[in-house]
């Protein structure tokens, strides 16, 4: 095998697939029985034999204690999951490696090796401790490295192989088994862009599912007059075969028929036990089951067109088993009247993303040691993209050991048609050539070099391979990350839409002492939001400092710096440095809630409800239609936790953990409304700033400033126009920054401050040494001395103490 | 606008004029990548009209993704042109071009 291959893997709720890419075709992998799709199902028998796939989805009904499927929402969980005749407990990564080697070993048989490296697809809204957990199977299943990618990008990618190269804009409609994720994509040039993207993480396939579940529960109470009971555990089996009914007559009205029947015999319901069940369900019956399901996705795609000012749409891409749905096909065609894109497999289409993913990132499936030809010929070290939209990429290179005696390299392209000119090196061995591509096809080169005695050799490697294709940005950070400030401010890090993989370091103060002996910890809330108060934001993680881990007492004031990271999978990893102490601190807390009780969870309920009934007054009497219908959403959202969580009260995991993240979305939603309702006082703000802004560039700022300030203005217009919260504040951000370069350009900008901090001594951690210093202020201010007098108000800012009310407001943050 | 931030100009850090096409933007940025992986010392800053800058891969990435939007795209070009008109700022500007070696649409 001589050309690379890629794996992309898509690790689904109910189905998992893989896909190779070998530079040219996407061929799909397929099981022992020739199918496509692996379901992801895992089994243990009693003498502790594991099964995977349709051979434990067999198992789903007749032993469904001992089989388990959609175990992928709880990853990342402390949750764990019982097979009670092997007597064995498995993790949800562990049943999610299970499925990886099953896949793993259909390479094998298709392919003949092993696979090593892989890219997994996981879903756009996963979390930091999901995708850890994502690559925590892989590594159990074996794998020597993976990348993950976001599904929608993958499906993005693959639709963008398979499409001519027209540009306009595509929207990609994602709706899985739990999941739905839609984006907004560019396309130019074979170069995908993401223009944006929004989702529901509480609306899929599983959804319509439940809904006629519940339809047929209502039918079974009518007719037999037995009621199944989500909160009865005794009913969990009853409601399990139900749902794989559901599943099945959702799925055959989906191809053909206008009519199906329901049958199940031998149903046990607690005590009673039902014969035989025959339900006729029509599909007019079934699209108006699904109906309001539908309609919430279109309002999702809806909102984010508005929000990035997109009125036509050229292509939808439909991605999910659930997109078969004729119902939903015709309302998204009605809703945007835009063609499906044709002749892809909504199925197949994230793991052939994946796949290509791999290609762009140049991770070969085989492992270093299967890829490796025997060595010989004096050693390059060759960068270059392994997949590209350029016909004409550079390869640059150097060459390893100056002893070899490389005097200059050549590509020559192995199907004779093109041929390089001779590289020569420079005084860092090094060199940069362009290439010539084959379009939308893969083109290997052979590497020769020519020695310093003018032999030339076949260098080591021999052949370099290139791929023509779609090429995607790198993935934009979804929301703004930063660090909550002790006076409930955000220190912004990394601004959404900013290229991943990104890293920052900026250096902070600690506003309290800490002593070791203290039974203590100085907590770093790392937040994310577009708000510029901390806590409108969402804590995503914590780096605690325990004070027994300190060397020597911290002084408040001390300097700590801190180092965040995201990498193009979306994980987020972050470090703590106290110069002072040489001490690092690197555990992020995990942020996932233990197990909460169902009781809890419905106390909450309660109050979210409440919350939002004063909102929907609210929204009524000032006929806010847009609050109205988002609170509608809400309620859609809240009726499913409270099933939810019946069935959790019934012993089922992954309602529990589904409420739990569902409850966290609610209060994001209501928080928005509540953002909305703060709009009067956001505009004022912008006009404030406004103000401001322009009277100090009018006097101090240079023409940029002024431009760019223009340039924010019309952005916050526009922005104003759309209601979008989230860029107002970002540009609200921008506004100010522009407005304090141009304000601190004014000679007396310092004194200023000077006088501020002076008049508001009292309120100084340390008055003698706030005394002192402003002694020194006016000295500098009176030598005319700048640079000292801004020093010097620096410092005296750091002595001022934090507000207690608003460190309580940004979670307790200790450094600001 | 001070000079850290316009020295931080994306046409600048990937050494292209306004002009450029998207592929080129995407070329250049992917020869530096790759330069600056093999660790090529000359691609380790780049000349600005306030002196020489440091140049590491985040900040190549970093220009790319400002460029391939296009309406972060039409500000840079905007501050370019500023750059290149404004004469206070500009001192010496005219032989620049030339002296750090600018060259235009990146032909090879």
């Amino acid at each position: 095998m001589e050309r690379p291959l890629y794996l992309g893997i898509d690790l689904g709720t109910t189905n998992s697939a893989a896909c190779i890419f070998d530079g040219e075709q996407l061929q799909s992998v397929r099981t022992a029985t020739g199918e496509t799709l692996t379901p992801s199902v895992v089994r243990i028998d009693a003498r502790g034999n594991v099964s995977v796939g349709a051979r434990a989805f067999r198992f789903l009904q007749k032993d469904s204690d001992n089989t388990r499927g959609e175990f992928k929402r709880l990853m990342g969980s402390k949750n764990r999951y019982r097979f009670p005749a092997a007597n064995l407990e498995r993790s949800p990564e562990e049943l999610a490696a299970e499925v990886l080697v099953s896949l793993q070993k259909d390479v094998e048989a298709q392919l003949g090796m092993r696979p090593r490296r892989a890219v997994v697809a996981v879903p756009a809204l996963f979390e930091l401790p999901q995708i850890k957990a994502t690559s925590e199977a892989a590594r159990l299943a074996g794998f020597e490295r993976i990348e993950t990618i976001q599904e929608p990008v993958a499906s993005a990618l693959a639709s963008g192989w398979a499409a001519d190269e027209s540009p306009g804009a595509w929207l990609v409609y994602d709706l899985g088994g739990g999941t739905f994720d839609v984006s907004l994509l560019e396309t130019q040039d074979g170069l995908l862009r993401i223009a944006g993207h929004d989702g529901d993480n509480f609306l899929g396939g599983r959804d319509f599912d439940l809904a006629v579940v519940d339809w047929l529960i209502a039918r079974i109470a009518e007719s037999c007059g037995v009621s199944i009971m989500r909160s009865e555990p005794s009913h969990a089996s009853a409601i399990a075969k139900l749902k794989v009914a559901a599943e099945e007559a959702k799925i055959e009205l989906s191809r053909a028929a206008n009519e199906t029947i329901i049958v199940m015999e031998a149903l046990r319901v607690g005590e009673h036990e039902i014969d035989l069940i025959e339900q006729p369900l029509t599909r007019a019956e079934l699209e108006k089951i699904s109906e309001p399901l539908i309609d919430r996705s279109v309002r999702v795609c809806e909102r984010l067109m508005r929000s990035q000012g997109v009125r036509q749409l050229d292509r939808i891409v439909l991605v999910g088993g659930p997109t078969m749905m004729p119902a939903l096909r015709r309302r998204l065609e009605q809703a945007f009247g835009a063609p499906f894109g044709s002749g892809l497999d909504p199925m197949l289409l994230v793991a052939q993303g994946a796949a290509l993913f791999a290609a762009t990132a140049g991770l070969d499936a085989r492992a270093a040691t299967q890829s490796a030809p025997p060595a010989t010929g004096p050693r390059l070290w060759l960068q270059y993209p392994a997949m590209t939209p350029d016909t004409s990429p550079f390869v640059v290179g150097r060459a390893l050991d100056p002893t070899d005696g490389v005097k200059a390299v050549r590509f020559s392209r192995d199907d004779s048609e093109w041929q390089g000119e001779w590289l020569t090196l420079d005084g860092e061995q090094s060199f940069a050539g362009m290439m010539a591509l084959k379009r939308r096809a893969s083109s290997t080169f052979g590497v020769e070099v020519k020695l310093v005695d003018d032999r030339v050799v076949t260098a080591n490697p021999a052949k370099v391979t290139l791929v023509h294709g779609v090429s995607i940005g790198e993935p934009p950070l979804a929301r703004t990350i930063g660090v909550a400030r002790a006076d409930d401010g955000v220190a912004v890090y990394f601004e959404r839409g900013s290229p991943l993989p990104i890293r920052k370091t900026f250096t902070h103060r600690t506003v309290e002492n800490v002593s070791p002996t203290a039974d203590y910890a100085l907590r770093v809330p790392i937040v994310q939001g577009d708000f510029p108060f901390a806590h409108l934001c969402r804590l995503v993680g914590v780096i605690e400092i325990a004070a027994a881990s300190l060397k020597s007492p911290l002084p408040a004031g001390s300097i700590i710096e801190l180092t965040l990271e995201v990498d193009r999978g979306g994980a987020l990893s972050a470090k703590a440095f106290l110069p002072a102490q040489d001490l690092v601190f690197e555990r992020v807390e995990q942020l996932l809630a233990p197990a909460t009780s169902p009781e809890k969870m419905l106390a909450l309920v309660a109050e979210l409800e409440q919350r939002a009934a004063g909102l929907r007054g609210k929204a009524f009497r000032e006929g806010a239609r847009r609050a109205v219908s988002t609170l509608a959403d809400f309620e859609a959202t809240i009726a499913t936790v409270r099933t939810d969580l019946d069935a959790a009260r019934g012993g089922d995991q992954d309602a529990a953990e589904k409420a739990r993240r569902a409850l966290i979305e609610c209060d994001g939603v209501l928080a928005d409304v509540e953002a909305a309702n703060a709009w009067p006082e956001l505009s004022a703000r912008v006009y404030e700033e406004h103000t401001h802004a322009s009277h100090w560039v009018a006097h101090y700022g240079n023409e940029q400033e002024k431009r760019a300030l223009s340039h924010c203005m019309d952005l916050v217009e526009r922005a104003l126009r759309s209601r979008s919260t989230g860029e107002i504040e970002r540009q609200l951000r921008a506004m100010t920054r522009i407005r304090l370069a141009a304000y601190f350009r004014d000679p007396a900008s310092w004194s200023r401050s000077l006088d501020f901090a002076a008049s508001d001594i009292q309120r100084a951690t340390d008055p003698v040494k706030a005394q002192a210093l402003v002694h020194q202020g006016r000295k500098a201010e009176l030598a005319g001395n700048r640079a000292e007098l801004e020093r010097v108000v620096r410092q005296l800012w750091q002595l001022y103490p934090v507000d207690q009310e608003e460190r309580g407001l940004s979670f307790n943050s200790g450094v600001r | 606008m001070n000079d850290e931030e316009l020295a931080n100009n994306p046409f600048l850090v990937l050494e292209l004029t306004a002009e450029a096409t998207r592929a080129e933007v995407e070329r250049a940025g992917q020869k530096l990548l790759a330069q600056l992986a093999i660790g090529v010392s000359s691609v380790k800053s780049y000349q600005t009209p306030f002196g020489a800058r440091p140049r590491d891969e985040s900040k190549v990435r970093m220009a790319l993704s400002a460029l391939r939007d296009p309406e972060q795209r039409v500000l840079h070009e905007l501050w370019l042109s500023d750059l290149e008109g404004d004469p206070q700022v500009l001192l010496g500007w005219p032989s620049a071009f030339a002296s750090i070696g600018w060259r235009g649409p990146c032909t090879g």
